[in-house]
């Protein structure tokens, strides 16, 4: 009988004179290529739509470059509803929110990942089935509480319930694990209290995770939509997501111009953080997948 | 004596451990006074409030399982709860084939800029947001001037399609517009899931004659199960509960052929104010979603391959 060795040769051997045209590998790339522009399309239609005037929007057969840019969309924009509140407003929670996360989660995760003390494990999982109950059952609730509170109508009632996240607080835990314990222990023997070890020892190492917690979290808030709808309804006070379907429907059906344009000023910011961050946000993903 | 001079200067083993305890609560603090208030707090407060009767302005009436009576009793539920179902199936096993089907085109060899230049169009439609996304395929889908019924007719297929007010094609237009949101989250994990399986596999099997769909069913497929289970856990999970697509698209109609349970719970919430109502719903649901998922977990052990 042939050796591995010897049958592996084989194969390469022929597999190398048929390596003469890659039939795979083209086909491979146009499928995707084809799935690649129904996923981009829609986008370019919309930002066509937004620079165009009245006369180029809903055309058929569909335009996809506006001969004719102008910015009057964007102006009806601006007319119709208070849109640069809306994105003020998004951006002031996403931030907050985000900052506060960061902290809060991080500290939660230091103590489960690198302190003892009782009732640790079962506090953990408590935490974590957290993550399993669906939003809609604590909102009702929520929505009482915020109103009683006296915190309806106002961005209080939609940063505090953000602060807390278990699934950062399971994100970070995970990473902190990894660091090396000697570390910390040379910190100690140097006379360091927790908070420093935590301040400057852990926090600086764990710059990864804590970017992609941070993302996942400006994103997940600049998208929230259920929330602000059922706690807000003064106009100044709204986030961008509501703010869009405010504005649509302002305008019935009919008027595509505006409302692309509105779109195109919402996603275009998502847009230039995605490119300029995607390593990052598609590497979490991804490692997802690998450890899944 | 050797013992003073020891213990002078460092602290008793039981002061050390309850000032680290003591630490430990303070840092856990903010999470766990989060916790108790906005999610404990209110998962307790629901199974409270599904038994009162309560609109806000009046004073909140106890109506002990009233509620609950008024669930089973309900005319509409039936078809709500059947109508997430459809929508569910519908929309998990389009993103896990499609997902996996482009997972493994992308998963081959091909120039670095190319993959990643796909990775990135294919996940940038699930980092929009959802209200955007069903914005722009209200736009896409009208009937007369949408872009997609003009392409669907210059194929011959159909062009007065109405894609947003028929108890048809409505459901479909749901669908269509939650896959391309998020079809890049399961490509980009299943592909990470297939990056961790070693090639050598795949070389071995190449040596002793395996084609590749064989290869695929062989291979592929049972180290990527784990993977497969948790996307189908969470994507069940996620797809019983989708808001905003069916709201901003066609908001339930026409009818209720496209009310999700979510939207439901919304509907008897915050536009009749049934407080309890909602909260009884919204129990409901979330039974539900634990029964399935405990079901998949237990029917997983039969066919998930942990190595």
């Amino acid at each position: 009988m042939a050796t591995l060795a010897e049958r592996r040769q084989e194969t390469q051997t022929y597999t190398r004179s048929r390596r003469a045209f890659p039939w795979k590998t083209i086909f491979t790339i146009v499928i995707l290529g084809f799935g690649a522009v129904l996923m981009i399309a829609p986008f370019m239609w919309i930002i066509n739509a937004a620079f165009g005037d009245t006369s180029e929007v809903y055309v058929l057969p569909p335009k996809w470059i506006p001969l004719n840019p102008t910015l009057d969309n964007f102006d009806s924009v601006f007319e119709q509803v208070p849109y640069a509140g809306f994105m003020l407003n998004s951006f002031k929670l996403a931030v907050i929110v985000t900052v506060g996360q960061l902290i809060t989660c991080s500290m939660a995760a230091f103590a489960f990942a690198r302190l003892n003390f009782p009732g640790k494990n079962i506090l953990f999982l408590v935490l974590i089935s957290a993550l399993m109950i669906p939003g809609q059952v604590t909102l009702v609730p929520l929505f009482i509480l915020m109103r009683q509170l006296g915190f309806y109508n106002t961005h209080t009632a939609l940063i505090l319930p953000a602060l807390i996240n278990p699934f950062g607080v399971f994100l970070l835990r995970q990473y902190f694990l990894t660091i090396p314990s000697e570390l910390e222990d040379a910190a100690r023997v140097d006379g360091a209290n927790v908070f420093t070890i935590y301040w400057r020892i852990i926090l600086p190492l764990a710059g990864p995770v804590l970017t992609t917690l941070a993302i996942l979290t400006f994103v997940s808030m600049w998208n929230s939509y259920f929330l602000p709808l059922i706690m807000i309804n003064k106009p100044e006070l709204q986030v961008l997501t509501v703010g869009l379907t405010l504005l649509q429907g302002q305008y019935g059906a009919g008027a595509l111009g505006p409302v692309a344009a509105a779109l195109a000023m919402a996603i275009v910011p998502v847009l230039i953080i995605f490119l300029l961050l995607q390593k990052y946000i598609i590497q979490s993903i991804v490692s997802t997948g690998i450890k899944g | 004596m050797a013992q003073n001079v020891l213990n002078r200067n460092v602290l008793s083993y039981r002061v050390m451990k309850r000032r680290e305890t003591f630490a430990a609560y303070g840092f856990i603090l903010p999470t766990l006074v989060g916790f108790l208030l906005f999610v404990l707090g209110p998962m307790l407060a629901s199974f409270v409030l599904s038994m009162y009767d309560w609109n806000l302005l009046t004073p909140p009436v106890f109506v002990g399982l009233g509620n609950w009576q008024q669930l089973f009793a309900d005319a509409r539920i039936g078809g709500v709860y059947l109508t997430t179902a459809k929508l569910s199936l519908m929309v998990v096993t389009c993103n896990m084939t499609l997902g996996l089907g482009l997972a493994v085109l992308l998963d081959r060899k091909m120039p670095y800029l190319l993959r990643n230049f796909f990775r990135i169009s294919y996940f940038f439609p699930y980092v929009v947001s959802g209200v955007a996304v069903s914005l722009i395929w209200t736009f896409l889908f009208n009937r007369d001037l949408g872009p997609l019924n003009y392409y669907l007719s210059q194929l011959g297929l159909s062009a007065r399609t109405n894609w947003l007010n028929s108890s048809q094609f409505s459901p479909l237009a749901i669908v269509i517009a939650d896959v391309w949101k998020n079809v890049g989250f399961y490509v980009l994990v299943f592909l990470g899931g297939m990056q961790a399986i070693s090639r050598d596999y795949y070389e071995a099997a190449e040596v002793d004659g395996a084609s590749g769909w064989q290869q695929f069913r062989k291979i592929t497929l049972p180290l990527l199960s784990p993977t497969i289970l948790f996307l189908l856990v969470i994507s069940v999970i996620g797809a019983l509960q989708i808001f905003e697509q069916p709201q901003i698209l066609t908001n339930g109609g026409p009818g209720d052929a496209t009310r999700t349970v979510v939207l439901y719970i919304y509907e008897q919430g915050f536009r009749f104010f049934d407080m309890g109502y909602a909260a009884t719903i919204a129990l409901s649901l979330f039974v539900i979603i634990l029964i399935l998922t405990i079901i998949q977990f237990r029917l997983s052990r039969r066919w998930v391959f942990y190595q």
